[in-house]
């Protein structure tokens, strides 16, 4: 994918969004957010529902006039009375947002017009983003005849066909099937490669985990935790549980695992020892190493890391809701 | 501008895809204008059979015959004879005559000894009209023998010589009183049941356009394509343009379409080309900032479809389209002043009448202010289709 609308060079911040906040009525729904997404990142907005999440992402977009704080897109500020920066982004709406009674290629022939996109040039972009999203032989068809995962997949192509810098995703996959999932994290992760800076709002955390570089973690309009999702796991401070089931000498294999540098506490049960560990499964072939030279014989074992669950549940005192 | 065109296009596109949006446009307009031609014809052509019963033989009757069978009236009546008033009776109640005189034994020594006696109407409830048409003929010709039986008591009681009298009598028997009934049109073209309700129907299913193009606006707002548009390198005003546009082309399309129709097939006359051309710009621009006032005034697509039925019926209603405004009270012809379409079928209808282009002068300005108007609070609320 390469990205037309200005040089920018990879590293480079791509997306500024600089103390926002925006109000409706009494109610504070993004209350002085700070983030940035660099080039070629993908940065993830993790949180519950109602979270703010959609609202930031308005916000970004120039959908929302924000009531404080601004956002700039490749150093041009975004709002809804400055059109001309909208260029830069793609936005893929949380619902199917096409029409139906048009054939893909009519949608995306329309939606390449309201970018200055014409003539040859267009059509052959058309071309390009129904193959890219794998929609070639049914480009002529009406959208109202496809299936839930290719109505998603155009979502996605229309946004793509401008070729922004800054690609922005609003729960792409709240409702699809477990296969077309898979191909949509697959898809934006290959954008996220090529350069194109992504911002991804999800309430699921593995999709955070596994697409992002970088995930905030938004809970009522305020972004409480940023970083890597190690960094944040690391933040909150919890080690991994290695649970394992075992016959023979589990006191004299919890001894030798209580002398191994890294673990932190072993305790013992009649057919189980629990070990809490950093960096669990690079503890793990000492572990067992262990229990071959006390005799203890190892039915199963099960590394448990902290993930963003976890990390959410810290920040918060509650689990991330549905 | 490439971006209002594209909005557009797709617009009508999604239109012509519509099939209540054809059928409403184009099919019901012509369907309903076709249907009142066949209902109730020309209002300009109405005639009438009639028979004369003359019971009387006289000169008095005879010359009441003769007033009736007079060229003057020939095209407004056919008459028939009928030897007997239950002859007639019949004839009328089996709908072979409009109406029917039955003229009294005795009834010219009556007028001539200077007592009146009545001639009979026999009229059917199934055509008033020519009844009513019987009843004005009869009382006009009592009203020129009063003149004459005055003019004569007049010059006896002035002391006229008796070797007069009979002279006096039969001149003031050639004169004719003011009111007379004449055959003749009210212009110098007809005003037909076509000529005002193909205008008027055409006008009233364009008005659907409102709320099609407002409905239009909220079903992209539910679908989130509209979301799309406002994060596209285009403001407010440009999507505004654009539905509008696509409004302004269909508004053109549907009465273009109802008035070449209606007047290559039904035979309709709208008027001086150019000028009714102009009207219709004119109205399809009232659609324009008719739809823009609903999709920026309502809040959701419920409230637009009631935002727009309330103008369309409202409109139509008071403008005239359902009704000849032309013959009801005042008050009804003052209130059809106040819409657009009240005025253009006021220009429309004197048109019909044989009026030329500049009728078109008034009611066009009042149209475009109308639309302008409009289309300025519309634009003052743009605002209101983002931030929602």
């Amino acid at each position: 994918m390469t990205n037309t609308s200005g040089s920018v060079s990879p590293g480079t911040t791509m997306l500024d969004a600089v103390h926002l906040t925006r109000r409706f009525g009494d109610r504070v729904a993004v209350d002085d957010v700070t983030f940035h997404v660099a080039h070629g990142e993908t940065y993830g907005l993790l949180g519950p529902n109602g979270a703010g999440k959609t609202t930031t992402i308005r916000l970004v977009c120039g959908l929302l006039s924000a009531h404080g704080g601004e956002v700039t897109v490749a150093g041009m500020p975004v709002s809804t009375t400055a059109p001309k920066s909208k260029a830069q982004i793609g936005y893929v709406p949380q619902d199917v947002s096409l029409y139906p009674d048009l054939t893909a290629r009519e949608n995306l022939t329309f939606f390449g017009r309201l970018y200055r996109m014409s003539g040859t040039g267009l059509r052959h972009r058309v071309d390009e983003v129904l193959e890219l999203i794998d929609l070639s032989d049914r480009g002529n068809d009406r959208v109202e005849s496809y299936s839930g995962g290719m109505k998603r997949r155009l979502n996605i192509g229309a946004s793509l066909l401008h070729r922004p810098n800054l690609l922005v995703l609003d729960e792409p996959t709240v409702g699809v099937d477990p296969q077309s999932r898979h191909a949509i994290l697959e898809s934006i992760r290959a954008l996220g490669s090529s350069g194109l800076a992504v911002v991804y709002t999800t309430h699921y955390m593995e999709e955070a985990e596994k697409l992002c570089d970088r995930i905030g973690i938004i809970d009522h309009g305020h972004l409480i935790a940023e970083g890597t999702s190690r960094e944040l796991v690391a933040q909150v401070g919890q080690k991994d549980r290695i649970t394992m089931s075992a016959n023979g000498s589990l006191t004299a294999f919890a001894e030798a695992c209580r002398s191994m540098e890294g673990i932190e506490r072993v305790d013992v049960t009649d057919s189980s020892v629990q070990l809490l560990a950093e960096d669990g499964r690079l503890r793990l072939p000492q572990v067992l190493e262990a229990a071959s030279r006390t005799g203890t014989s190892v039915r199963s074992v099960e590394v448990d890391e902290p993930d963003l669950e976890a990390v959410f549940l810290h920040l918060t005192g509650t689990a991330l809701r549905e | 501008m490439s971006a209002v065109l594209a909005i557009a296009l797709k617009d009508l596109r999604q239109r012509l895809r519509d099939r209540s949006a054809i059928v409403l446009g184009f099919v019901a307009p012509l369907a309903v204008a076709w249907l009142i031609s066949m209902a109730f014809g020309s209002v300009a052509t109405f005639h009438a059979s009639v028979a004369v019963v003359d019971l009387d033989k006289g000169p008095v009757a005879a010359g009441f015959t003769s007033f009736v069978k007079s060229p003057d009236l020939a095209g407004l009546l056919t008459v028939k004879s009928a030897a007997t008033e239950a002859d007639a009776r019949a004839m009328v109640n089996k709908g072979d005559l409009g109406a029917a005189f039955v003229i009294p034994r005795g009834f010219s020594a009556a007028v001539t000894a200077g007592n009146g006696r009545p001639i009979t109407i026999l009229a059917s409830v199934d055509s008033s009209i020519a009844g009513q048409v019987a009843r004005s003929l009869a009382e006009s010709y009592t009203a020129q023998i009063e003149a004459v039986q005055l003019s004569v008591k007049t010059a006896v009681v002035s002391g006229a010589p008796p070797a007069s009298i009979e002279k006096l009598a039969a001149e003031a028997a050639t004169l004719q009183i003011p009111e007379r009934a004449v055959s003749q049109a009210s212009g110098a073209k007809t005003l037909t049941a076509i000529n005002y309700y193909a205008p008027a129907m055409g006008i009233f299913f364009s008005f659907f356009a409102i709320g099609f193009g407002a409905r239009g606006f909220f079903l992209e707002r539910i679908g989130g394509t509209l979301d799309r548009l406002a994060a596209a390198p285009i403001g407010p005003g440009t999507i505004l343009l654009g539905k509008s546009l696509a409004t302004f082309v269909y508004g053109m399309a549907s009465l273009g379409t109802v008035a070449l129709v209606t007047t290559l097939v039904f035979g309709a006359y709208w008027g001086p080309p150019l000028a009714v051309t102009a009207l219709i710009v004119a109205l399809a621009l009232t659609l324009v900032s008719l739809t823009a006032l609903v999709i920026t005034a309502a809040r959701t697509e419920r409230q637009s479809e009631g935002f727009a039925s309330i103008l369309t019926f409202g409109l139509v209603l008071l403008g005239g389209n359902f009704i000849f405004v032309g013959g009801a009270p005042e008050m009804v012809r003052t209130l059809a002043l106040f819409t657009p379409n009240g005025w253009a079928l006021r220009a429309l209808t004197d048109f019909s009448g044989g009026a030329d282009w500049t009728a078109a002068v008034t009611p066009l300005m009042a149209v475009l202010s109308f639309a302008f108007a409009t289309g300025l609070v519309a634009f003052g609320l743009r605002r209101r289709l983002v931030n929602q």
